[in-house]
């Protein structure tokens, strides 16, 4: 057998112990290995590594399971305190939200709305003998412009009294 | 019936300080175990460590109960200390690859690993495990200690499972000479 068929073999050992190996190739692995004693040492010296790996004891502090205890109770009765006492922060974060939805929502209608309008505005201008420019012009003003403040409006104004906190 | 996943989960969501207990209980030594495979030195380990759990309470309520709890927990640690590295710059994990400096306990001090073996493979491995590059270190210890998949190393080392796969082929292939020519 030649170098390059152990090496494709040492290749598939290192793919195994991975885990990155297809289950074609691990059997084709074990019938190979039950032949070959170079490629047997080979995957004893990788086992013998990955056993020493777990031959390494890191002992932990013996005061730092304490000294992590007491930071997080701490810091957790800070973020209780500061919860108790700015209840509106995080209801404000939530209505303000509720904004930016409803503020999309708003400016989504104003533009379909608008441009509704604006379609129909033609054709009722031609029956009815009107200018269609000067129509549509009084449709942008008087819709769209007005449909776009009260989006802006919703916007700015606070969500209690809208009712949605 | 609940997973432990989902309890971990949960308890994360609410800040449950009696949930993260037993979690310090559960994973402190994992945890030390990892952040020295990462950094290859103890000094400032406690610090970091620390740091992690505060950043569990913190931010618990990302953590996804579809998965398991240890990779997430090492992304937090890896997360923070990159941070400790990059204040202190003569530390780098990825240098190594570009022919950086490797991460070493202070001159003169001795190494965690020699401190640490117990088996006399363990010391055969702990001089070509201190030169080790690191990244190699890290992911020879997430998949072999602490029995990750590729795609779980993948997530917390924030590369591609190739190059997770072939951290752990060089790493094993540098390890290696410590044991060739033997059976035993």
């Amino acid at each position: 057998m030649n170098i390059d068929h152990h090496e494709i073999f040492q290749r598939m050992i290192d793919e195994s112990l991975a885990g990155a190996i297809s289950a074609e190739s691990e059997r084709s692995l074990r019938e190979h290995l039950s032949t070959c004693a170079p490629c047997n040492e080979y995957l004893i010296a990788s086992n013998r590594v990955i056993a020493g790996l777990s031959g390494f004891s890191f002992e932990v502090n013996p005061t730092l399971n304490a000294r992590v205890l007491a930071a997080l109770r701490l810091q957790a009765d800070q973020i209780r305190q500061i919860r108790a006492h700015h209840p509106e922060t995080v209801r404000q974060h939530k209505v303000q939200f509720k904004n930016w939805v409803a503020f999309a929502v708003a400016l989504s209608m104003s533009f379909v709305g608008s441009a509704l309008v604006y379609q129909m505005a033609e054709r009722v201008a031609v029956p009815m003998h009107f200018d269609t420019a000067q129509v549509q012009a009084g449709v942008l003003v008087f819709w769209l412009l007005p449909s776009l403040c009260s989006a802006l409006c919703l916007l700015a104004a606070p969500g209690e009294k809208r009712g949605f906190a | 019936m609940e997973s432990d996943t989902q309890r971990i989960a949960l308890g994360l969501r609410q800040g449950d300080v009696v949930v993260l207990e037993a979690l310090v209980v559960q994973y402190q030594h994992r945890l030390v175990r990892y952040l020295v495979s990462l950094l290859g030195r103890r000094d400032g380990i406690d610090d970091i460590v620390q740091e992690t759990w505060l950043r569990v309470l913190e931010r618990g309520g990302s953590y996804d109960a579809r998965s398991r709890f240890e990779p997430w927990l090492f992304r937090v640690a890896r997360n923070i200390a990159l941070d400790a590295m990059r204040k202190r710059p003569m530390l780098s994990l990825d240098s190594n690859e570009e022919g950086g400096a490797h991460s070493s306990p202070a001159c003169g001090a001795p190494s965690p690993y020699m401190l640490a073996a117990r088996t006399q493979d363990a010391e055969r491995l702990a001089r070509s495990l201190q030169t080790l590059e690191p990244v190699h270190r890290e992911a020879l210890v997430l998949r072999f200690q602490e029995d990750l998949s590729l795609q779980e190393i993948s997530v917390i080392v924030g590369a591609p499972v190739s190059t997770v796969a072939s951290r752990i082929y060089r790493g094993l292939a540098t390890l290696r000479p410590q044991f060739d020519g033997e059976t035993a």
